[in-house]
């Protein structure tokens, strides 16, 4: 493994800037935050700190504007880009890097949907040999997958040096992933967020959450997540898989037209308040859902259902077979539309073994990038939970979806190696 | 000859995990750690004869007592076993072990569950600070009191700096020893938080005064958690490791141990102290009962200790009184390295209660699991190299209950 000893973060003042930032100063790494002005990479400073809950941190970080790349760049050991997802902006700032950095030292780009490939291809050959993609996720304090996509230039010795570097130094739960659109974890995820939001649209923003609510094996109902992720980036996110991917389930990227509107409208989820997401908070401070059909928000309905009720129960007593025995075997439409989005993430995961991961690393890396970094069951332990490969195929089968042959093929025996995953079945 | 009394693994929580946020009961917690234990230890539910449970307040907690009928929810073939709760405060997991060794070593038993479970994050921390003051004399300590206990605590270190003088940098590298030994520890409520001895140094917003002195960084952790071991007699080990196809002289087993109850109020404590080159009398009682059971001189024939580190002051005075140092001379150990994880004696390789996380009820329980960690060479990351005997020091109240046992394996 190699030493570190100093970073430089670009596009420290935005939130996944600082915060990965954050990670390198957390390792007693001195950064600097690079900003377009000094108040800006302040900002950052204080949001790395804040995350970090130390003030400690700021004896590591010093901030420092875009005039000052060229004086301080040939110091660093490793540079991290972190600007808008801007094909062009990051081509700007990596032809100053590639000009001011010093010869050896690591690039690495938090993109999360440009092709890497692309991204270095102007850039000088030792520039390319050293860069690599780094997709953190938002917050990387508490969601600690790292998922690594290296360019072809780099070489073997560098590419076990960066692991080992994100697993011991940075703490992180590193996941190598292909060059291709969304990567392995946002591939998947948001094949289910925009899955659930497209039945939303028939069947209601409220009943979906609660439908493939936490029981399901999240922290977060889909579209509240949605709300979090922000629709724009949504957008952005499933049209770039969209356009760039062809698999079994391609047209469960489509966007409803209904999110264009909302989009439109500036209603982006959280980070518009004033014109609210699929839920808004009112004058009387009370939670309302969209009505995807009007646009117009309505009171929460109560969409309890007895069979979603008996499962959580069942988790809250910590009798998981007996909450999955439910889900498996009841003839409601509830369980119906839980065991399509369980099975459905399932099915997908496993057929994506291979494209978004090495294949030699079986369903493993994408347990990970799903656990540590989206905090979901990961789809290995819904095969134990379920009973298995086979059981879980025979499932599959019943509920009309596709059968993934890297599944179908799986011995009878525990999966998951990711431990304590009933931590993802929530009964709140 | 008295019969050796065995330990055959065990299982504990992730005490990282939020119990109440994950919209689960302490049954859940219990059938977790069941059902973890029976696994690692390889063992079947029908052939156990008897449970031990370590809970200090779930009452209060959760609303739930009665805690030893509630390990019979795991699987029917239990039902109809004697069970029993025993409260100790943060003793009460060593208790319940106690109460366990002593029916296997009366001959009532070969094979009894130990368990500790606390389930504490149900309640915000202002109310949860106060239950835990029913853990010392709570009418006369602390009603009324905001986080009485660290302030109990401080009155230890105002012995300690009457006596002896205290640097509080020696506590900041306790506490920040703790945290780096729970980075190795995949079970460690605080593996992934930011940590170093300059942030415990440092005051502000991140790091405020508990007490007058203490700090949030020498405070363990509120935490969900629990841990069960197997404690059985030597009969039933050798069968078990005919079973197994294992080797008796591979077993942990409880080499000795040491009980000591205190005065209750801090006040009896500190009289009793000014009378005693030891701060904490009893605690010494104990850990030196221990040593005369186990049969060992002292600290020297000891590879690792897992301590009750509630705050960095019992720690500190853990250090003197395992005789790593003469009374008032306990920061040398400290100033040596010989604590830390490559030291000659690491003290809480797993982190402790400041690192590992502190569920009240389970942490004795917890202790003794990691004690046979270390020697049956299971520990994983936070393995200390070759460790052969392992000393555990559970705390309950302001010193007041004291809990000592000594694992080995190995003739």
């Amino acid at each position: 493994m190699f030493g570190v000893n100093k970073v430089a973060i670009l596009g420290a003042n935005g939130t996944m800037g600082s915060l990965s930032g954050g990670i390198f100063a957390q390792a007693d790494i001195p950064c600097i935050y690079f900003a377009r002005t000094l108040e800006k990479a302040k900002l950052g400073i204080e949001n790395a700190v804040n995350q970090a809950r130390s003030e400690v941190l700021r004896e590591f970080i010093v901030p420092r504007t875009y005039d000052d790349l060229e004086m301080d760049l040939p110091d660093c050991d490793w540079i991290h880009e972190a600007v808008s997802e801007n094909i062009d902006l990051k081509n700007e700032f990596f032809q100053k890097i590639d000009r001011f950095r010093k010869q050896g030292s690591i690039i690495s780009t938090i993109s999360s949907g440009l092709s890497i490939e692309e991204l270095a291809q102007n850039r000088s050959s030792d520039f390319k040999s050293h860069f690599l993609g780094m997709h953190f996720f938002n917050p990387p304090g508490k969601l600690i997958a790292n998922e690594l996509i290296y360019h072809p230039d780099n070489s073997e010795t560098f590419k076990k040096n960066i692991y080992e570097f994100c697993e011991k130094v940075l703490r992180r739960v590193n996941i190598n992933v292909r060059n291709i659109a969304g990567f392995a974890g946002n591939r998947i995820g948001f094949q289910l967020l925009n899955e659930v939001a497209v039945y939303a649209e028939r069947l209601g923003v409220d009943r979906m959450d609660y439908l493939i609510g936490p029981y399901t094996g999240r922290t977060l109902p889909p579209l509240a997540t949605l709300d979090l992720v922000g629709l724009d980036v949504h957008r952005a996110i499933v049209q770039n898989i969209y356009q760039k991917t062809t698999d079994e389930r391609h047209e469960t990227f489509r966007m409803p037209e209904y999110l264009q509107k909302m989009i439109d409208r500036s209603i982006l989820g959280l980070k518009t308040p004033s014109t609210g997401g699929f839920y808004f908070k009112d004058e009387n401070k009370e939670i309302c859902v969209l009505e995807p059909s009007t646009l117009k928000y309505r009171k929460i309905r109560d969409a309890k259902s007895d069979v979603i009720e008996r499962v959580k129960r069942h988790i809250h007593d910590g009798s998981y077979k007996k909450a999955v025995s439910v889900l498996k075997n009841d003839k409601s439409e509830e369980a119906s539309i839980a065991r399509h989005f369980i099975l459905g993430y399932v099915s997908f995961s496993f057929f994506r073994v291979g494209e978004v991961t090495p294949e030699e690393n079986g369903i493993h890396g994408i347990d990970r990038v799903m656990a540590y970094g989206f905090s979901w069951m990961p789809p290995s332990g819904w095969v134990d939970f379920l009973g298995g490969p086979r059981e879980t195929v025979r499932l599959i089968e019943e509920a009309d979806l596709p059968v993934p042959e890297a599944l179908r093929n799986l011995p009878e025996e525990q999966l998951c190696r990711i431990p304590d995953v009933t931590r993802f079945l929530i009964a709140a | 000859m008295q019969k050796k009394v065995y330990i055959l693994g065990g299982f504990q929580t992730d005490f990282a995990r939020n119990w109440t946020r994950e919209g689960k009961s302490v049954q859940a917690m219990i059938n977790e750690v069941m059902e973890g234990a029976f696994s690692a230890a390889k063992i079947e539910p029908v052939e156990v004869q008897a449970a031990h449970v370590g809970n200090f307040a779930g009452e209060l907690f959760t609303m739930q007592a009665h805690f030893g009928a509630l390990v019979l929810n795991y699987d029917p073939v239990l039902h109809g076993i004697p069970t029993a709760r025993h409260e100790a405060a943060c003793a009460s997991g060593s208790i319940a072990a106690l109460a366990a060794r002593t029916e296997i070593e009366a001959g009532l038993r070969d094979l009894v569950l130990v368990l500790g479970v606390e389930l504490m994050k149900s309640v915000d921390s202002k109310i949860g600070g106060d239950y835990l003051g029913t853990a010392a004399w709570y009418e006369k300590e602390c009603r009324g009191i905001n986080f009485p206990f660290p302030k109990l605590f401080d009155r230890i270190y105002d012995l300690y700096n009457e006596l002896y003088g205290v640097d509080y940098e020696h506590l900041a590298q306790i506490s920040a020893i703790n945290y780096a030994n729970a980075k190795r520890n995949p079970k460690a409520q605080t593996r992934d938080w930011y940590m170093s001895k300059e942030h415990a140094c440092s005051t502000g917003e991140f790091n405020r005064a508990i007490g007058n002195t203490l700090r949030t960084t020498d405070c363990c952790q509120v935490t969900d958690g629990a841990a069960a071991v197997f404690l059985c007699s030597q009969d039933y080990a050798e069968s078990y490791c005919t079973k197994n196809g294992l080797n008796l002289n591979d077993i942990p087993y409880i080499q000795g141990w040491g009980h000591t109850t205190a005065p209750i109020l801090i006040d009896d404590k500190i009289e009793d102290a000014k009378k005693n080159q030891y701060a904490l009398p009893y605690t010494r009682r104990a850990i030196l009962d221990a040593y005369t059971r186990a049969g060992i001189s002292g600290i020297e024939e000891i590879s690792c200790i897992e301590t009750h580190d509630c705050f960095t002051i019992t720690e500190y005075a853990a250090i003197e009184h395992f005789g790593f140092a003469k009374p008032g001379e306990g920061w040398k150990a400290i100033e040596d390295g010989v604590i830390e994880f490559d030291g000659s004696c690491p003290i809480n390789p797993s982190g402790g209660l400041i690192g590992g996380g502190h569920p009240v009820g389970a942490t004795g329980t917890r202790q003794l699991l990691d004690a046979c960690l270390q020697v049956t060479g299971k520990a994983g990351n936070y393995q200390v190299p070759g460790a052969k005997r392992v000393a555990t020091l559970n705390i309950g109240g302001s010193a007041t209950t004291n809990v000592v046992h000594i694992i080995g394996a190995g003739s």
